[in-house]
């Protein structure tokens, strides 16, 4: 087991001296001292910083929508607009645009997971915590599974149990010898793939994401202390760490953004009958 | 083992670079044909956005099938 | 051959306490969405909407209310316009009558002028014919007398200067603007 910057450590430590190579980040990263734990109805629960700063995250995110919407008015305060750009975002952009006419009640549900998202994934960059709880695969995965849930649930609701699945396993307007190829890959893709993705795409992104920044940093520091020529090169990693929280910010922004638009085009599918 | 070369470190690394490529391209492309489409009609951007995003989410979905094969496989 | 691997989960096998946690997490955010968020923001774009709608009625009723004003303003105009075309009308038609009449009183006048020199005239011969009527008595007595006191034997001088009188009158009457008048005369003194 092992990936990309595991790999380009290794190769760097048989490089230098064995004694004092650089150690790179592994995914031990993301698997930090347990704090406490305790079991419930015989599952364990590993309470560790991660998941203490994705309830610190949802608990921040709760009271700033709570502030803003409680006294929404005509005139939005400075709160309440900066709430009410994110909810109209997902609610005019989304839920309105591209689910279509029958979306807004899907609304508060895209709002949520974007708002979700996009609070967990600010994690990722903010000092102090530096990282996502969206890189630990179980949390990317909870979402997807819940928006699997809701778009098969939502499809079957909207067309009948048959048709909606009749309409995916057979396309319309595609000619009968064609369904050998057709019919697995559009299972597949509906009922496997897209659930598997949305969760992989938040998680890759955020866990490659810190892996670049940790690389980075801990590449300066290495530099900074390695004690031979290499150290003019630290200002360049120290740098590049700085750039990479900049593009980190934007990741942040466009992967809460894209997960809750391909729910609302999956919900668009389920909520239209066939195309 | 009788061995002619040897690969050492992480080839998994090697095999996701490779798988990048196809969906790199394809991502490219489903973009430039969006922005092309929405340059020449701009009042197409809401039809097809939707189209867009899926044939994104369908290209990327083979990086991040690659991303998580050395993941899965091991070395 | 890596250092953490052999401590470290495969990061992809999800953990299913996280997994329970993660839930949790997004279903209290859901539920507060659902039920406080949400309605919050869609009650407040409703009160927008229905503010700008209430400033688009207003501004829809005011156009109305100009409109109508103008519409009755043009309506006014247009009567106006009607009434002095009207009054124009009439005006020109009493001038012509006014002008009518003129013409009819000029007339008549003229006419009565025209009676009135007439009238003169005829006063005038009269007068003359009654003037010349005493004269020509006068004559005729003065030529009775002299023809008395000369001696009407010669009868033929007698109706000479007789004739010649009466010629001499017919010259006088040929001469005067009514010729006939004249005849009557001489022929009245005849």
């Amino acid at each position: 087991m092992t990936f990309s910057a595991h790999a380009l450590g290794d190769v760097l430590a048989v490089e230098s001296d064995p004694g004092g190579g650089f150690v790179p980040p592994g995914v031990g990263e993301f698997f930090p001292e347990t704090l406490f734990g305790f079991s419930v109805l015989g599952i364990q629960f590993d309470i560790d910083r991660i998941i203490l700063a994705l309830w610190l995250a949802t608990a921040v995110i709760l009271v700033f929508l709570v502030m803003a919407a409680r006294k929404a008015e005509i005139v939005p305060s400075r709160l309440q607009f900066v709430g009410e750009s994110g909810y109209s975002l997902v609610r005019d952009g989304i839920a309105r645009d591209v689910v279509g006419p029958k979306g807004l009640p899907f609304a508060p549900f895209l709002a949520s997971l974007f708002f979700f998202i996009l609070a967990n994934n600010a994690l990722a960059i903010i000092p102090g915590i530096q990282i996502s709880p969206m890189a630990r695969f179980s949390f990317p995965l909870v979402l997807a599974l819940v928006c699997w849930v809701v778009y098969i649930a939502v499809g079957i609701k909207n067309q009948g149990l048959w048709p909606y699945f009749r309409d995916i396993m057979f396309l319309p307007g595609v000619p009968k010898a064609a369904y050998i190829l057709v019919t697995p890959l559009e299972l597949l893709q509906n009922f496997i793939v897209r659930p598997f993705t949305l969760a992989i795409r938040l998680f890759a992104n955020l866990f490659a994401g810190h892996m670049l920044l940790v690389t980075f940093a801990l590449g300066a520091v290495y530099l900074f202390q390695v004690g031979n020529f290499s150290a003019v090169f630290f200002p360049l990693s120290a740098l590049m760490a700085i750039v990479m929280t900049f593009f980190e910010l934007l990741i942040i922004f466009l992967q809460a953004y894209v997960f809750t638009m391909l729910m609302g085009t999956y919900l668009n599918g389920s909520v239209e009958a066939a195309h | 083992m009788d061995l002619l070369a040897q690969v050492t470190g992480s080839v998994g690394s090697i095999g996701y670079g490779i798988a990048t490529i196809g969906p790199g391209i394809g991502v490219g492309l489903v973009w430039a044909a969006y922005i092309q489409a929405t340059a020449r009609q701009p009042e197409s951007a809401g039809l097809t956005r939707t189209y867009a995003f899926l044939g994104f989410a369908l290209a990327e979905a083979l990086a991040l099938i690659g991303f998580v094969a050395p993941l899965v496989y091991g070395t | 051959m890596s250092i953490l691997a052999a401590e470290s989960p495969n990061p992809l096998i999800p953990v299913v306490g996280e997994i329970i946690i993660g839930t949790i997490a997004f279903a209290v955010l859901l539920f507060v969405m659902w039920k406080f968020v949400a309605p919050g923001f869609e009650r407040a774009y409703q009160a927008r909407r229905a503010a700008i709608e209430g400033g688009i009625e207003r501004a829809e009723a005011m156009q109305a209310e100009a409109k109508a004003a103008l519409d009755q303003y043009r309506a006014q105009l247009a009567e106006a316009r009607n009434e002095a075309a009207q009054i124009r009308d009439q005006a020109r038609a009493e001038g012509q009558q006014i002008l009518e009449e003129l013409r009819v009183q000029a007339q008549e006048e003229s006419a009565r002028i025209v009676a009135r020199g007439e009238e003169q005239i005829a006063a005038a011969r009269q007068q003359v014919v009654n003037e010349l009527r005493g004269q020509v008595g006068g004559l005729a007595v003065e030529l009775a007398g002299r023809v008395v006191g000369e001696s009407l034997a010669d009868e033929a001088r007698r109706q000479g200067t007789v004739d010649r009188f009466l010629d001499e009158l017919d010259g006088m009457a040929a001469g005067s603007p009514d010729g006939r008048s004249g005849s009557t005369v001489a022929g009245g003194t005849r």
